[in-house]
């Protein structure tokens, strides 16, 4: 029975042509969006690697200086993205994407926290991403908004019932017809993407499987809206009715939620400034954390602790370079501070993000914007693993320099000189991003979030079995 | 076929909606092989009736069996029993006629081949080269003959008619009626719900008209002349009865 169902389902799709348009329109905006963003994403990687390139290049053939100087020259690193952000972009361009690596701290522009706005900021914006998690949802209310009301409107209800159909297996055939309906028509598009993805960068195994993936969870995504739709149409005797509350579902959904929550997570949640930021770095630099006492204490126990190390009275007796010795351990210090600052910033932003997930409850959009993001590989957890990864990158060319400089100069004198020959030894930055369960992982909340969802929208089409009525 | 055991049943019905009182202490039964015709104005209560016994209204009081069953207790049982065909039988205007039959068989738990289908159709007088036309190309008579391709298909014991021949043209009422008849004929019960007396005078064994949900008056449809049937209607419909 419910195969019968199933079946007249997709033949009422697939034979009203106004859906047809419909799936046409979809088809020609998620492929205009997407080609878009591909072309774009390809652009923005040849240009990471054509200025990485000549970044390295330039690094390569600074000729004779001293490697302190040369470590200020500074390396660029790009974070490679992955295929599926020229899907879902996420937060590419509120992160940034290059890092300017040299001594002393952290780059400035790497962390803006101003940025925090982008997670609400990005709705709204179009990318491929947007169709598919803010406009395909119209097209699930399109077919599903008088999938009763039409059939109580137009008397075949009743037909239906005065055969014995149960309740129940009327609307799981139904619900079930409608997503493969909806599937049929999403098919031209999908396969379209996964041609152009396939002909345009090299996918690889993790990228495949991340691909599946946010297909699977878009799938649940557009049934929490099917089920939610057939449950309204069934509570609204008419179809008009039924379409103004769905209308209006989505929009506090797509529309409203991210930035209700957004604007809460900002109050419970509250960042500094930039200038307030940098400020309290630089306090801490000078005055130390707690009971390390500040700049100049420290750096008075460093002397004395170097001077004791290598048996001798005046720092000009050294055998090695004083000046490389002392800003290892400053710079160490400011990592340190700068760590803190750091990690309470990115906490802070992973709070707010929770507080984010209040909204919520208004609808699914938020949890699968989240999910989309992080499966693209274009979310703050990945953006914090190639961070993390870029600064022992940092850490590992700065210590190369350093031991440079205080190997070949002694004492209070800073004659140590590198050539191109150093220079080319240092190996080049290379980024693994993380495979698909750190995806899944940082989303666990979301796809926890969109699960109840789907379980709710369930129980609510289930329990409105009860109330169909012809 | 003469009449026995009542396979439509309705023992001191008593319908309510929420104040009104729709239906008020029916008392009717219909045997295999008749044909009931239940007249009344607009709001007299024939449509209430036949939703009671399809299940779609409880009764208030009182009770409705069909064949033994009933609709309240064992809806399942009594909807295998039964064909419904409304004012304007419901079909999916997508599909065509041999669709609509073989989907609506499928969910009466009747399977039926391609060939049957057809044969299930042209018994019914459909013309072969409708069969397989959408829906949304047929008259009323047309949809009506799919109704009863269904009816005919599911074997049913009883049919409920909610104003059949409504807006067909007397050509095609007369071939409903024809239909009809032959399907009560072959054992079935029919209970038909009408405005049209003279449908009713034609296809019917029994006459019954409701009034303010009340079964005011039956007739013996073979003994009752048309022009007495005419005249005690129309005195109820005016209320001087």
């Amino acid at each position: 029975m419910i195969a019968a169902i199933i079946r007249k389902e997709l033949l009422a799709v697939l034979r009203d042509g106004r859906l047809l348009v419909l799936a046409f329109s979809v088809f020609a905006v998620l492929s205009g969006f997407f080609l878009a963003s591909v072309a774009e994403h390809r652009q923005v990687q040849q240009e990471k690697r054509a200025v990485g390139a000549t970044a390295k290049e330039q690094w390569d053939t600074q000729g004779v200086k001293n490697p302190h100087a040369a470590a200020h020259f500074g390396i660029y690193v790009f974070k490679p993205d992955s295929p599926l952000a020229s899907i879902d972009p996420g937060l590419r361009q509120y992160t940034g994407q290059a890092l300017w690596l040299e001594p002393h701290k952290r780059n400035e522009a790497r962390f803006n926290p101003a940025a925090d706005q982008g997670l609400a900021g990005r709705f709204g914006q179009a990318s491929a991403g947007f169709v598919l998690y803010a406009l395909l949802p119209l097209l699930v209310i399109a077919l599903a908004f008088n999938a009763v009301t039409q059939e109580r409107e137009q008397g075949t209800l009743r037909m239906l019932h005065s055969l014995g159909v149960s309740a129940t297996k009327l609307l799981l055939g139904k619900f079930t017809g409608l997503l493969l309906a909806f599937v049929v028509v999403l098919t031209p598009a999908m396969l379209i993407a996964v041609i152009i993805l396939y002909q345009n960068f090299d996918l690889a195994g993790d990228d495949i499987l991340r691909l599946s993936a946010l297909s699977g969870v878009l799938f649940v995504y557009y049934a929490v809206f099917a089920a939610l739709a057939m449950s309204t149409s069934i509570h609204f005797k008419s179809s008009r009715l039924a379409l103004f509350v769905l209308l209006a579902f989505w929009t506090g959904s797509v529309l409203i939620a991210p930035r209700l929550g957004a604007t809460a997570a900002e109050m419970l949640v509250p960042t500094p400034s930039v200038a307030a930021f940098w400020a309290a770095i630089k306090q801490d630099i000078q005055q130390g954390l707690a009971n390390d006492g500040d700049h100049d204490a420290r750096e008075a126990a460093f002397n004395a602790q170097v001077l004791k190390q290598y048996g001798v009275a005046r720092i000009e007796d050294l055998p090695v370079g004083y000046t490389a010795l002392k800003r290892s351990f400053n710079d160490n210090y400011s990592e340190r501070v700068h760590a803190l600052h750091f990690d309470r910033l990115r906490d802070a932003f992973e709070r707010q993000g929770r507080f984010v997930h209040i909204a919520s409850l208004l609808g699914p959009s938020i949890a699968m914007r989240s999910v989309s993001m992080a499966l693209s590989g274009m979310d703050l957890a990945h953006q914090r693993h190639f961070e993390d990864e870029a600064e022992q990158y940092r850490d590992y060319f700065i210590g190369l320099t350093d031991d440079w400089d205080r190997e070949r100069s002694h004492g209070a004198e800073r004659g140590a000189q590198g050539h191109d020959a150093d220079w080319g030894s240092v190996k080049a930055f290379s980024y693994t991003p993380p495979p698909l369960g750190f995806a899944l992982y940082h989303a666990l909340a979301d796809l926890l979030v969109l699960l109840a969802w789907l379980a709710v929208a369930l129980i609510w089409l289930l329990f409105s079995a009860n109330r169909l009525k012809p | 076929m003469s009449p026995n055991k009542p396979l439509l049943e309705a023992r001191k019905l008593v319908v309510n909606y929420k104040n009104h009182r729709a239906i008020d202490a029916l008392d009717l039964s219909v045997p295999a092989g008749c044909v009931y015709a239940l007249l009344g104005g607009n709001g007299a209560g024939k449509t209430s009736t036949i939703n009671t016994f399809l299940g779609f209204n409880r009764p208030t009081d009182g009770n409705v069996f069909i064949d033994g069953e009933s609709p309240e207790q064992n809806p399942a049982a009594v909807r295998a029993k039964l064909a419904y065909l409304p004012e304007n039988v419901a079909l999916y205007n997508y599909m065509s006629g041999i669709e609509n039959l073989s989907f609506f068989c499928t969910l009466a738990n009747v399977r039926i081949s391609r060939q049957q289908a057809h044969d299930l159709l042209a018994n019914t007088g459909l013309q072969a080269d409708a069969h397989d036309r959408r829906v949304s190309t047929y008259s009323k008579g047309m949809r009506q003959k799919v109704g009863l391709a269904v009816a005919s298909a599911k074997q049913a014991k009883v049919m409920l008619l909610d104003e059949p021949t409504s807006g067909l043209d007397p050509s095609a009422a007369n071939d409903f009626a024809r239909r009809v008849r032959q399907a009560a004929d072959l054992g079935m019960a029919v209970l038909m719900a009408t405005h049209d007396l003279f449908n009713a005078k034609q296809v019917a064994d029994r006459i019954g008209i409701m009034k303010a949900g009340r079964l005011v008056e039956e007739f013996d449809a073979h003994t009752v002349a048309h022009d007495e049937l005419e005249h005690k209607y129309l005195a109820h419909a005016r209320g001087s009865l």
